[in-house]
This record gives C-alpha cells, structure tokens and sequence, in this order.
C-alpha cells in the first residue's frame, strides 16, 4: 500500500481551551473512497478534531493538507469551499424552515437576485432519489422525524457537492432500521469515490461499515488500525486505555416488595393528536430488579414518564411504597423516585450554573446544605468533591465549571452522580447512556446494577437493544403508548423483542405475567 | 485546586468590571466627539468653549464654577456630589429592580409602573394621617412599607400573567405601565392632596412635609376641619449627610438604597431563595424537574422587582425636598423607571455594581446641569451622552470577551508546555488567522 492517496491530512494538530488540551498532536489521514471512522471517548476530542477541519476552531499547531497541498480552514465556508461537509450531533435546521429552504441556505439559486428555488428543487429531488434519502421537500423541519432531519443534513451536504463528509455520532439520535438504512448510504457514498469520516463510539457500526479506525484517547492519537485487522474488544481497550468488559455483568435478580405501582396510567394526547399519548398502562416494579420499558423512540415512552415524575398531567394512579402519589407534586415525588431525565440539556442541567451547585439542585433545601434559609457553601463544595471524586466527573474547574462547558459525558455523569447519590427506593432512568461511549455505559450500567443490589427499584427506559437485552431483569414493551408484552431477557431473542417493538406481536392475557 | 479555582473565578470578577470601566470610556469619549463637533458647529462656543464642555463631560462632577479670569475651577463640590447621590437614590433601586428580575430570566419594563403605583401609596399614606396621631417615624415607616408594598403588588399581576397564563411580561409590563400612570391621575384629580397652600403651583401634590392638621371647624381646606401646614409632616432623615454635603439636597435615603442593595446580594447568592429564583431564570424546565414550584418563583421575582421599584419611589417621595406632579402622570411614564434598565445592565445585573452604576447614570445628570449652567451647552447633551454610554455599555460583553481572548493567548504564548518545534510560528499564525 505504497500508493495511496490521501485526500485529507491532518498532521500533528493541537487545540487547546482553558484548563484542557482537547487534542494533543493529532495526526488523521483520511484515504479517497475510505470510511475513516474516528473512535474515542467523550471528551477524547473526536468532535474538536472535527470542528477543526469544518472550520469551527483554529487549532494552535498543527497543519492541514488537502491532496498534498496546505490549506487554510479559517470558516466553514472555506472548508465547503474545499468540499467538506459535516452532519453535527446536534442538527443546524432552521426549524421553521421547509426542508428545501434548510438544503438550499447559503447556497440559494438565484436569477438577477431573485430565489429560484424550481432548478433547487430538481437537484435535491435527483439527489435524493439516487441515494434513497426519502425527504418531504415541503415539510417544515420542526413536523418531521429525526431521521428524516438526519437525511436533511446528509443532502445538504450532497447539494454542495461536497467530497468529504464528516458525520459526527450520526448514529445516536437513529432507530435501529435508519441506522441500517445510513450504513447502506455511506457504503453507497465511499463506493461513488466519496470520503468519509464518521466519528462514533459504537464498535459495532465502525465494524460494520469502517475500513479504517483511528482512536483518541484524552486528546491524543492511540493509533490508527484497519477493521479487519482488529476486533472489538481490541478496539474498546484501545479507546479506554484498560481492558473494558463489553458485557453486563451481573447476578440474576432477586425481586422484593413492590415499590412503584402504576395502575391504568393515561397521559391524554398533546396537540393535534387523537390517540393519547399513554393509554392505560399497568405494571408493577419491585425492589431489587431492574425493569426495562423497551420500544421504538416516540412510543409514549417520553410522555409515560412524565406523567410519572410530574412533570405533565397523567391519570389513574401511582403508588410509591403504597403510597398513593398519583396527586403528589414533582417535589413530593421525588421524596422516593430520583429521575436520570432523557433530556439532559432541558431538564437534567440548569447549563448556566456551576457544577457543585447542579449537584445540589433538589437538595439545597436540606438541612445539611442551608442554614436558616442561608446556602451552606462549604457544605455544597464539599459535597460536589466528593460526588466529583466519587463519580469520577471530569471538568476544566472542578466544582466551579459552568455546567455548559462540559462534555456531554461528563454532563451525564453529573446528573447520574446527583441522582444516584439521593439514595432513593425507585430509580427512573431514561436513557441514561445515550451518547456515551463504552467506558461510561459500563460504568453506569455497574452503577445502576449496584443500586438494583442494593434493594433499589430501577425503572429503565432505553431505545437501545443490546443495553435492553443485557441490563434489564424484565422487558416492557411499549407500543403506541400502551405495553403490549412482557419479556424475559433470557427467554427472549433480539428478533422477537423487535416484533413487539414494531407491533407485529402482542400478548395476550399480559395480567397473568404481571407480579409473577 | 481550590485556591486556583478562587483565583479563576476573581479574575471572571475583574474582567467584568474592567470590560464595564472600557466601555464607560468609549461612550465619554464618543460623547466627547459629539461635544467637540457640536462645539465647533455654534458660534457662540467655538473651540473654547468645547475643550470647557469636554472636561465637564469627564470631571463636570468635581467642577466649582469659574474663577475671576473666566477659567474653569475643579476640586471637591459638595452639592454636586450631594445631588449626585440623592439622585442615585432611585435609580440604584430602580435598577436593582431590573437586575433581581433579569436574574430570573424576566424582563421587568414594568419599574415605571411599579414606581408610579409606590408614589401613590407613600402619598396617600402620608398625607392621610392626622400629623401627631402617631408618631412621625411610624407614619413614616408606613408612608415607606406602604410604597413598597404597592409596588410589589402591581409588579404581581405580569408576574401571575406570566406564570399561569404564559403571556409574555414584557407586554403585561407595558401595559400595566400605562394603567398606573392613568389610575395615579384619576386618585389624584379632584383628591385633596393637590397643593392648595402654595398658590404659586399647580398640579403638584403636597410634600410628605406637608401635615395634615386639625384647625377651627369649618376654617380648614374645603371648609373641612384640617388644612395642610408644612413642617408638621414626614421626611426621611438626613442623617448627618447634609453635614458631609452642605447644600444639596441629599438625605438618609441613599444608605438605605445601598442598604438595600447589600440585602438583594445576599438574598441572590447566598440564600436558598435566590439560588431558586435563579434556577428558574436559568433554566425553567430545570427547575421544574427539581421540584421547585416555578410558577411561585415567577410571581415572587415580579414582586421582589416591584417592591424594589416602590421603594424607590417611597423614598424619593418622602425626601421632603421633592414634589409629584400628577397632572402628567397619565402622559409621562417616571424616566426613573426606564433609567433602571441600563443601571442593571452596565452592572451586568450584579446587586453591589448596580450602586456604582447609579451613581454614575446620575452624575452625567449633573453632569448635564453644570454644562447648562456654566457653558452654551444645554443638558440636552448630557442626555445624548447617556444614550451614547448606554450604547456602548451593551458592548461590554464583547470586550469581556476581547479581554478574556488576549490573556489566553499570552497565556498560551508563555505556556511552558509548547514543544520547541515548529510550535510558535504556526501558533502565532493560527492566532491572527481570524
């Protein structure tokens, strides 16, 4: 492999913010044609390195070349100038714009200064039927899917004629079908000439679709590797730097008593919607095992637990150690029930405080942190070191970083410390290892079955199947708002869990499975 | 670790106030522009009597007049100093206002609502009760907790608009604006606290000094049995400040505003009170999850900020040396009102800068007044350069971030860790390259 050609060269690029070193001389060489995944943990600055090649940041060293020769990146208009394009983790839609206006933005056509959008229109519809991205032109982007905004920020990048695509976590907003549906596309893109870089921490799509890896590990490059030469729990011990156990490990479960008991649960539909959003949901979860409400993202999940912390209105009842709570305030709820909320951004963080006192943000109000109405500041720094310490929650200032300067890891571990550390009988989980990459999920799934040991009531919500399969004790399925199955993991396969979640299947007489 | 963190967080401090001191210049010097071209442009100052007006801009504050020669003195005058911090009076706690509701993520344009509906209570109060009913001092206190009150309740309705209803505050703010300054007029017209003794003046309401006493039946105002005789009324005491200040018009009013000041401090960042109010500014949802009542929060931030805003105008009212002129109430919104919202926002909204801040907004008052008094300029100008000030003063966050910009890049420069190689080339490029 003497020949080959490099389309892009990064070489030895550092970038520095205050009190971390983001990437410490990096060097990624990106093949015409290839699919270069880029794989680290959070924080390990995959997505800086990336920022830097878009444009975003300017790094403090380092060099790019471009077909061998130097280039300049000073915005990212020099960098689509140069035929990059990136799909960010977090979408850049103008959500009350169409899905055309979105594709065409900045690169409008216009006659004598007039849009034309009629010409635009033909090349994003050729485009999009080419590649198989199914978009409704006409759709504002707040009305459509995540997927289908995902394919959005895929034909922008294809309307620009771009050569070079970046896809930053693409994955982790996707439903297992669209995720298979993205691998086919960027085979699709790599075949036509096109070269990709696809940052992600999940070792199973690098296998899949990458022909070359190359790892970040705190900044600085661990190396870079071809798929086929590697394996990957190769790769996961490459990324975190120690052996890392890929599988759940954990003793079969030894249910007590009931602690939450939800009975004919309705959350009234929002919106234009006539179908409620929860309907008439039953089930019990008891101390000591870990339940898991599986299905397809948009299924009542979000709304069902909602209802259940509070936050929105919710019929029929909830008891809570007997309890009945089904009137109870948010704050009076969370007397027994801490929440690992699903949007760590809107509801887990307040972004613009600092950590300790995020730490802090349901028990300000205990003696332990105030005196007479007066914050106990000591108390509230001591407490976040220890939760910092304890949690291993990394930060540029310690307790005193603004919450919104974190990674999005370290943001989760945050919350999951906070949550975990209120010692409360029933643990809600949402989603609590999305976006994280396999170091964290271990931790916090040791974590989450360290509380269930400990005779905690989990609840679980998750969207990922390995993570359903392997931590929970008992699977709900929900669908269109209601359970339509009760599943034993290790009775159960992968296929038949997906049949329920997509509502081929459902059981029947589920009341007899239930309390067994 | 700590140690660094404190450091961190001081040098954050420092660069605020610097950034702020940055852009208070900017705007005297543009301001000073204006004054030159305007200087140059009429006849009767010329070049002369521009260089006058630039260095009242700047040190119009320390100015004592002009000496034999026709030249302008500076040194220590203590009734523009006086003024100056009887004016801050209003506009520190006006401001604070602001700032209690911006840290709760509420825009309260109600002040001159709130201030309005304060002048009206502390009036009212006192100016109906019987001088020597009671003591003085209580009707004075309940002149004060009166306008305070009242402000806080008129500042409850956005508050509750918003909570419950989700209607934007800033339209309940203006709105109610207007419905105080039109229910001030309609209590006071016709009301017998319209200034009868001194026939010189018209649509005035009696000062606070002004007592109502008891006379002859039938020989009071209206042929009632009391009439108003001034001196036998309330004002706040000077405390010694006219001692320190001869001649001007300052009272104890000021210390209580700074009083104040110190307590919205401390009720903002170290109570478990502030530290929710601040959760909900920042992020509702948040706080929300967390327990905390949101919508209790909203409504007691609108109330906080009102109450600031009627106590401004209680003392104000009950300075003795003032007079309300109701008959433009329905007109004119209180420019102390308005005046708050750029006291906050020069102080970035921090309770102990909202002082400085005050007293700065009110020394280009009297700034203003000098440059009427002792040159062609009229205070127009000063007003001009308030606007200017306040312009500039939304830019103080970008040189915040300008400041911050170059200490890291020195920092990086002498940074021991760079490598010796093609390093500080390229860094120093990379650096330029925006």
């Amino acid at each position: 492999m003497a020949q080959v050609e490099n389309i892009i060269e990064m070489l030895h690029i550092t970038k520095e913010f205050p009190g971390i070193i983001a990437n410490d001389d990096v060097t990624l060489q990106l093949r015409r044609g290839e699919i270069h995944a880029l794989l680290g943990e959070n924080g390990a600055g995959k997505s800086t390195l990336m920022s830097v090649l878009f444009g975003l940041y300017q790094p403090e060293k380092g060099i790019i070349k471009k077909n061998g020769a130097e280039v300049k990146i000073h915005d990212p208009n020099d960098a689509t100038a140069l035929g990059i394009g990136m799909v960010h983790q977090h979408f850049k839609l103008i959500e009350v714009f169409t899905v055309l206006d979105n594709i065409i933005l900045g690169a409008e056509t216009t006659k004598l200064g007039f849009l034309s959008k009629k010409e635009a229109r033909k090349k994003v519809e050729a485009l999009s039927e080419r590649y198989g991205l199914k978009v409704d032109l006409d759709a504002r982007v707040e009305d459509i899917t995540v997927g289908m905004q995902q394919r959005v920020e895929i034909l922008k990048m294809l309307y620009r004629d771009n050569e070079i695509l970046i896809f930053d976590e693409p994955t982790a907003v996707l439903t297992p079908q669209e995720i298979d549906e993205l691998m086919a596309t960027m085979k699709e893109f790599a075949k036509e000439g096109k070269s990709i870089l696809f940052i992600s921490h999940k070792l199973n799509e690098i296998m899949a679709v990458a022909d070359r890896v190359t790892v970040l590990r705190k900044g600085r490059c661990v190396g870079t590797v071809d798929t086929k030469d590697t394996d990957k729990q190769a790769l996961s011990n490459m990324m975190v730097g120690r052996p890392v156990q890929l599988e759940v490990d954990k003793t079969p479960a030894k249910p007590g008593e009931v602690v939450l008991e939800v009975e004919h649960f309705t959350v009234p539909a929002r919106g234009s919607h006539k179908r409620d959003a929860v309907h008439d949901v039953s089930f019990q979860v008891r101390a000591g095992e870990i339940v898991c409400i599986a299905g397809i993202d948009g299924n009542g999940q979000t709304e069902f637990i909602h209802g259940l912390t509070g936050l929105d209105r919710a019929s029929g009842s909830i008891r809570l150690l007997g309890e009945d709570v089904s009137h109870a305030s948010i704050r009076g709820r969370g007397k027994h029930m801490s929440h690992i909320p699903e949007d760590r951004h809107k509801h887990g963080l307040v972004l613009d405080f600092t950590l300790e006192r995020n730490l802090v943000l349901q028990r300000f109000r205990e003696p332990r942190f105030q005196k007479a109405g007066f914050i106990d500041q000591k108390a509230v720094r001591a407490y976040a070191e220890k939760l910092i310490e304890q949690f291993d929650v990394r930060s540029g200032q310690g307790p005193v970083t603004i919450a919104r300067s974190m990674s999005g890891g370290n943001q989760q571990k945050a919350i999951i410390a906070r949550e975990l550390d209120r010692d409360k009988p029933l643990v809600v989980a949402v989603q609590p290892t999305r976006g994280l990459d396999v170091g964290a999920i271990e931790y916090i799934h040791s974590q989450l079955v360290r509380q269930r040991d400990q005779g905690k009531a989990i609840l679980l919500v998750s969207l990922e199947l390995d993570e359903v399969m392997s931590l929970s004790d008992r699977i709900l399925v929900m669908y269109e708002g209601e359970i339509v199955g009760e599943l034993d993991p290790k009775a159960t396969t992968v296929q038949e869990l997906g049949l329920y979640m997509a509502g081929a299947k459902r059981a029947d007489g589920r009341k007899e499975v239930e309390g067994a | 670790m700590r140690d660094k963190a404190i450091t961190l967080w001081n040098k954050e401090g420092t660069r605020s106030v610097v950034a702020s001191l940055i852009s208070i210049l900017i705007g005297l010097l543009v301001g000073s522009i204006l004054v030159l071209v305007m200087g140059l442009f009429t006849p009767s100052l010329g070049m002369r009597g521009a260089w006058d007006g630039i260095r009242l801009v700047f040190f119009g504050i320390l100015s004592t007049g002009r000496d034999a020669a026709g030249e302008l003195t500076f040194g220590f005058n203590g009734v523009n100093i006086g003024n100056m911090l009887f004016r801050a009076m209003p506009l520190i706690l006006t401001g604070l206002s602001v700032a209690v509701a911006y840290q709760t993520g509420l825009f309260n344009i109600g002040a001159p609502g709130q201030y309005l509906m304060g002048t009206m209570a502390t009036l009212v109060i006192a100016l109906s009760i019987p001088a020597g009913s009671m003591p003085k001092l209580v009707i004075w206190l309940l002149a004060f907790f009166g306008g305070m009150l009242a402000g806080a309740l008129w500042g409850c309705i956005p508050g509750l608009v918003k909570a419950f209803l989700n209607i934007n505050e800033v339209l309940a703010c203006i709105m109610t604006n207007w419905i105080a300054g039109n229910l001030v007029a309609a209590v006071f017209d016709g009301s017998r606290f319209r200034n009868m003794v001194e026939t010189t003046k018209t649509g005035y309401i009696y000062k606070t000094t002004f007592g109502l006493t008891r006379v002859a039946a039938g020989t009071g105002l209206g042929g009632g049995d009391y009439t108003y005789v001034d001196g036998a009324g309330v004002a706040t005491a000077k405390m010694g400040l006219d001692k320190l200040f001869p001649g001007s018009q300052i009272n104890g009013g000021i210390l209580i505003a700074i009083l104040i000041a110190v307590l919205v401090y401390i009720l903002m960042s170290k109570t478990t009170l502030g530290y929710q109010l601040k959760a909900c500014g920042a992020n509702r949802h948040a706080a929300r999850y967390a327990g905390i009542n949101d919508k209790r929060n909203i409504v007691l931030s609108m109330a906080i900020a009102g109450a600031l805003a009627g106590t401004a105008a209680a003392l104000y009212c009950l300075s003795g040396n003032t007079e309300y002129y109701w008959t433009s109430a329905y007109q004119t919104l209180p420019a102390v009102g308005f005046n708050g919202i750029p006291v906050a926002l020069l102080a970035v909204c921090n309770p102990i800068a909202v002082i400085f801040t005050g007293c700065f907004m009110s020394m280009l008052n009297v700034v203003g007044l000098q440059m009427r008094n002792l040159t062609a300029y009229n205070e127009y100008i000063a007003d001009v350069i308030i606007a200017v000030i306040v312009y500039f003063s939304a830019f103080s966050l970008v040189i915040k971030n300008i400041l911050s910009g170059r200490k890291k890049r020195r920092s990086q420069a002498s940074a021991p860790a760079a490598p010796p190689d093609p390093g500080p080339a390229t860094a120093e490029k990379g650096g330029e390259g925006k």
